[in-house]
């Protein structure tokens, strides 16, 4: 069973979210039951200003471009793909429901081919109605701006080779079909895709106007069709959205009306002076992470106010296994026996804010299945570390009195994290030193082979809930690439016979997802044998809001429901 | 003048062009700020780095990437920020500027005035008890970190006692002065005293040494001589001579903290400053904005140390214009 | 305002030789033989020694300076831990009670954890510890050592560099001053925090090497000179604005109506006066040193982890800022006090060695 509990995030690269497993079946299952009560809104509550916080924008506000938490969690309640994530609490934020789209389509021809309806009536927040050449324009605008992922998810669209070749020129012909008479889009892929669902459900997949220049808007606004649209956006000073006044609701499981007037989210202040702001109501919500030392005074004088959630979301170090030490696979199970996975919690926040772990794949995600090699007592789950054990690793691989590098980014956490690794290395025989860069370089950085970075200390969030997207991505052979500061798999890890078992659980899920989800199980626990990385815990989420807040909902997919607060 | 005027001219050239090189310099050869896989997003392919990198010009050779970006910051004005996409530099920065401007001349009326009366308290008893002290305050103000100081501040100010002594501080952030006066005055005094605590205690140490100097010599003797009240020595004849060291460091000062030095203090109070501009896109490695900040500073240090030299002849006759 | 033009004045000659002269001559008059005089540095040194204030500095900087050398001393034999050592799942004894050194909250919601607290006890974290479990006492010690030497080296090359090339500037003038104080201009609006950026990410991933001698990232010379090369420019331009009006003065334009040499005038007549200045820069430029290394070391700069300075404690305490002040208070206390008893004992020092403080019978 999921259990709720809060992390603080730290919000450097986009955080991805859990969603239920099942989720390419198309069932579409609407049975959870959506936030806004039924579909009305509790009139009493409606209007006022939102007040959010945060220390910095996140950046530009294309939503075919961005990939940071804090924006998706923003568009949820402004752009609105053919599917989305239910606008729920909790799990059954996981379900897909239709969007614009009429219904969920089962895909046909083998899973190959995906149609979609049209809803009719709806408008952009300029007053253009949404039509079928809009959603043929937005598919084609992926390529032309280079949004991240057009090159890993959407290039199984048909006709995507020519686009990724001249995005300038991109049609996507026989990929993306519409028919204004029928007012339907087909999609064809090029092999079945298991998450293709999932991958229209993210801001990625928002429909835009067609006639939006094809490339990154910055901080330009682009018209919505959800409830809120953007008014302004100034990455010094804020962003400030309105209601849209074209919007109708037409289902309130993926967009349902908001009930503030306005959100105004302000950046500038420290996280110190975030806290404080809502303490006095100055502000109703802070975006980062509350500092280690308001910790205490959040939970226990503010205990009402605080919401904890947890997050399907690794802390762990990935080491690199084609150079030494690492390249020795018992010098890296002498690292995971010998870290104290209690003490990097300590270091985070504690035991309500963040739970040990050995493996990959979080808890409460499809495919994970409690294991735990690497401590002292045998068991499933991690207990203490074994300190003897490690350092007799250590010397039976010979590579004890090695020089090793942590590479850490340099905010407090990461960085009091990182410093207690190199602890913990140089007591089991290593010459550690920690290198701790600034966030902005360090995630590009340990990704360069060039580097040479032997360990380092990263985060991972799921983008949607599939294995696939922890295990294909960091430990999949085609996300290795040498030299180039993109290249997840940071370890660096290739196995034929993981690889191989990873191919035939992708092949798997598209028809039949419980049975992969074991395959994965199986190769989670693989890989954590072989130590390629050492997870140290599974972080949760803090959200403090202030006391005036209400209706507080956490969605896994996008957190907490912004639009959905109640300021009166 | 015409001739001091068009050296200092020339000189801001030539400053202008040797910091911009050497930023562009140290930037690119700093390891790992290639901006293109940050912008492109996590596990982007080769092929959108290299669509990345082309859209930003980030694959031209470095002089040719030099030369547009002078000429996009100084001709056409239309030079963007690396992170946040399609946003003009130049107009930032103006933002940002009343701002700053608000911040520095506020605290610097402050740390002259108590400056002064600190280092003419200290000279005129020197020898008696008050001296030492008045010198122990001011390393004391002088050696508290400013951004320790401001969270202090706010930890005092808006947290702990809020709600009783200090319930007239306003929430953190900037009015501006055309908005609402009182706002901007009551949110910037204890900025205005945070940052210029560490100023007076080296300002009214450094007047009180110069102070003592200018008493030994002859001008003072002769005034003494001729029966001046010692309060008129003091301030019509020492005064003008022992700022000699005190203008030149307040011309340093000043011009370093209108170019955003104090942007710590700017952090610590939510003021979006050109400090805070600078702080964020050091953050950030965002060059086009870095390149800005930094030459808006030294904009400010090449003048106001023009001003400076002027500014000698007139404390000190003496002294022929340089 | 009046001048009068006189032989040298007292007090104007500047070093101890003149005044030597002056007070063997005043002290003659009478028939009788004058008495044996002292040399003018044993002179000085009574006067320092009379000086109270000077004195008790001194007194307290030696004690600072012990005390952080016998760190390991502290470390081993009275507190029994190791500063450099994570501990976070340790204990301690308080009270005679077992305590963990950090502590999970247990209030509401249970969030955060704290290190304890000062115990005022050597044996057991005098001062707390730190988010890693470590005695903050000891790596105050530790820390010492790193600070003073960077703050004291850095203050003595920047004056020592400030004054030749301040000197320089303003005695010659022409286009030496102007192409020293462009050079200075450009030193002041250097982009530090870029550059500091810049060589942290070059020392930690590589280091760079300067003929056989090769520079990582924990050398302390980085700090020393990246702080010497900021701050030369902000002693150098008062120096040289002092020496434009010392060459106007009546003593040095009497020198050079008879022919003295430009090397002369320098050191008999400006020098002089003009290291009174420095001298009082030096302890200022002693805190401001100390506190820039705090701001490099949070950029990784400098000393490295685990190892400790002033700085980087005050940079740790800033995220405990809100519950357990001490440890970003204390450090910061320290440096004060260093950079006092630096000026009180520079001032006597100064005062020791000025005459014309002696002739009017106090410091």
């Amino acid at each position: 069973m999921r259990r709720v509990q809060a992390m603080a995030v730290l919000g450097t690269v986009a955080v991805a979210v859990a969603a239920c497993s099942g989720s390419s079946g198309g069932s579409g299952s609407t049975s959870a039951s959506p936030s806004a009560s039924n579909g009305q809104l509790n009139a009493a509550h409606v209007g006022g200003t939102l007040h959010l916080v945060a220390t910095a924008a996140n950046g530009t506000l294309d939503p075919q471009v961005n990939y940071t938490l804090g924006w998706w969690q923003v568009y949820q309640a402004a752009y609105d793909g053919l599917v989305s994530f239910q606008k729920a609490n909790g799990t059954a934020a996981f379900t897909i429901v239709p969007d614009l789209a009429t219904s969920v389509p089962t895909p046909t021809d083998g899973g190959k081919t995906y149609t979609f309806t049209l809803r009719r009536g709806i408008k952009f927040s300029n007053g253009q109605p949404v039509t079928v050449n809009d959603v043929v324009a937005s598919f084609q605008r992926l390529f032309k701006v280079s949004s991240p992922n057009a090159s890993s998810w959407y290039n199984v669209l048909v006709g995507s080779d020519a686009c990724l070749k001249t995005p300038a020129t991109c049609t996507l012909a026989g990929g993306v079909v519409a028919d204004p008479s029928t007012n339907t889009i087909t999609f064809h892929l090029q092999h079945p895709q298991a998450e293709f669902l999932d991958q229209l459900a993210v801001p990625f997949g928002s429909i835009l106007p067609a006639s939006t220049p094809p490339k990154d808007q910055g901080d330009a606004p682009i018209p919505t069709t959800g409830a809120y649209m953007f008014s302004s956006y100034d990455p010094n000073k804020a962003l400030v959205m309105v209601r849209n006044p074209y919007f109708k609701q037409w289902s309130a499981a993926a967009q349902p009306a908001g009930y503030p007037d306005e959100i105004n989210y302000t950046f500038g202040l420290t996280p110190e002076a975030e806290v404080t702001a809502v303490e006095n109501g100055q502000a109703d919500w802070l975006f980062d992470a509350p500092p280690a030392d308001r910790l205490g005074e959040i939970g226990s004088k503010y205990a009402n106010q605080a919401h904890v959630n947890t997050l399907t979301a690794i802390y762990y170090l990935p080491m690199n296994v084609n150079i030494p030490p690492f390249n020795n696979e018992q010098a890296r199970q002498a690292v995971n026996f010998a870290l104290d996975r209690n003490a990097a919690v300590a270091l985070y926040g504690g035991s309500n804010l963040a739970s040990p772990s050995c493996q990959i794949l979080p808890p409460g995600f499809p495919g994970h299945v409690d294991y735990c090699p690497y401590t002292k007592n045998p068991g499933t789950t991690w207990t203490a570390p074994d300190l003897a054990k490690a350092k007799q690793l250590v010397q039976q691989s010979g590579t004890a009195g090695q020089p090793v590098a942590v590479v850490s980014a340099n905010d407090t956490v990461n960085k009091s994290i990182g410093e207690y690794v190199q602890s913990v290395l140089n007591s089991i025989g290593y010459k550690a030193t920690l290198k701790p860069l600034s966030s902005n370089i360090q995630f590009t950085y340990i990704q360069n082979t060039k580097n040479k970075v032997q360990i380092s200390l990263s985060q991972w969030y799921q983008d949607y809930p599939a294995a696939s997207d922890f295990i294909n991505v960091l430990y999949g052979c085609e996300n290795f690439h040498p030299n180039s500061d993109a290249s997840i798999n940071i370890s660096g890890y290739c196995n034929q016979s993981v690889q191989a078992q990873i191919e035939a659980a992708l092949t798997q899920s598209v028809t039949d997802p419980t049975g992969a989800n074991s395959a994965w199980a199986k190769i989670d626990q693989e890989i954590t044998d072989q130590a390629a990385s050492a997870t140290l815990f599974n972080p949760k989420l803090i959200d403090f809001v202030s006391s005036r807040v209400g209706n507080y909902e956490f969605s896994k997919q996008f957190y907490m429901l912004i639009d959905q607060l109640w300021v009166k | 003048m015409l001739r001091f005027a068009l050296s200092r001219f020339a000189s801001m050239i030539f400053v202008f062009i040797s910091i911009s090189i050497l930023v562009f310099l140290i930037f690119f050869a700093t390891p790992g700020v290639d901006p293109a896989a940050r912008i492109a997003g996590r596990n982007a392919d080769p092929a959108t780095l290299a669509a990345v990198r082309h859209s930003f010009g980030l694959d031209r050779p470095l002089p040719v990437q030099y030369l547009i970006m002078m000429k996009k910051l100084f001709i056409t004005q239309d030079l963007t920020s690396f992170v946040n996409r399609g946003q003009k530099v130049v107009p930032e920065i103006l933002a940002a500027t009343p701002v700053t401007i608000s911040l520095v001349v506020g605290a610097a009326v402050l740390w002259v005035i108590f400056a002064i009366l600190m280092g003419v308290t200290a000279a005129a008893r020197r020898g008696r008890p008050i001296d030492p002290i008045l010198m122990a305050v001011g390393l004391i103000m002088l050696s508290i970190p400013p951004y320790w100081l401001g969270e202090v501040t706010n930890l005092i100010t808006q947290d702990r006692l809020h709600s009783t002594v200090f319930a007239w501080v306003p929430p953190l952030g900037y009015t501006p002065f055309s908005q609402n006066p009182t706002q901007w005055f009551l949110g910037l005094v204890l900025p205005w005293t945070v940052l210029a605590v560490g100023y007076i205690g080296l300002y009214g140490r450094v007047l009180r040494s110069s102070l003592v100097e200018t008493y030994s010599q002859d001008f003072v003797r002769t005034a003494k001589a001729k029966g001046l009240s010692p309060r008129r020595i003091m301030l019509r004849h020492a005064l003008r001579t022992s700022m000699i060291t005190f203008v030149s460091l307040f011309g340093l000062d000043f011009a370093a903290l209108l170019g955003g030095a104090a942007l710590l203090i700017e952090v610590v109070f939510g003021l979006p400053g050109i400090g805070k501009l600078t702080y964020d896109s050091l953050e950030n490695f965002d060059l086009p904005v870095i390149l800005a900040t930094v030459l808006y500073a030294a904009f400010f240090v090449v003048l106001l140390n023009a001003i400076v030299d002027l500014f000698y002849a007139v404390l000190d006759p003496r002294v022929r214009r340089v | 305002m009046g001048e009068v033009a006189t032989l040298p004045p007292d007090g104007e000659q500047g070093g101890p030789v003149a005044a030597d002269l002056v007070r063997g001559g005043a002290a003659g008059g009478g028939g009788a033989p004058p008495p044996p005089v002292p040399s003018p540095w044993r002179l000085a040194g009574h006067d320092l020694v009379r000086n109270k204030s000077a004195m008790a500095s001194f007194a307290v900087l030696v004690l600072i300076v012990l005390a952080c050398l016998a760190a390991p001393l502290y470390a081993s034999h009275i507190a029994h831990t190791d500063p450099f050592t994570s501990n976070i799942e340790g204990t301690t004894v308080v009270n005679g009670q077992t305590v963990k050194l950090i502590q999970q909250s247990t209030q509401g919601l249970g969030l955060g954890s704290l290190p304890i607290g000062p115990t005022w006890d050597p044996g057991h974290y005098f001062l707390g510890a730190d988010v890693q479990g470590r005695d903050v006492m000891a790596r105050i010690l530790y820390g010492g050592r790193n600070t003073i030497f960077i703050g004291l080296t850095s203050a003595v090359l920047i004056c020592f560099f400030a004054t030749i090339i301040g000197l320089v500037a303003g005695f010659f003038g022409g286009w030496i001053d102007y192409v020293i104080s462009r050079v200075l201009d450009v030193l002041w609006a250097f982009p530090v925090y870029l550059f500091a950026i810049s060589l942290s990410v070059v020392l930690l991933t590589s280091g760079f090497a300067i003929g056989p001698v090769h520079i990582g990232a924990g050398s302390l010379a980085v700090p020393i000179l990246i702080i010497t090369v900021i701050f030369i420019a902000y002693v150098a331009r008062p120096v040289r604005g002092e020496v434009l009006t010392l060459r106007e003065r009546e003593f040095v334009q009497a020198g050079i109506g008879v022919g003295a040499s430009d090397w002369r005038l320098i050191r008999r007549d400006i020098l002089p006066n003009v290291l009174t200045t420095v001298i009082v820069f030096i302890p200022l430029m002693a805190a401001i040193a100390m506190l820039t290394e705090s701001a490099l070391s949070f950029l990784s700069i400098g000393v490295q982890p685990p190892n400790a300075s002033w700085g980087t404690i005050i940079n740790d305490g800033q995220s405990l800022l809100y519950s357990r002040p001490a440890v970003a208070i204390v450090p910061g206390v320290l440096i004060a006090v260093t950079a006092l008893c630096l000026n009180l004992l520079g001032d006597g020092v100064r005062d020791a060695l000025d005459p014309s403080a002696r002739l009017r019978g106090g410091a």
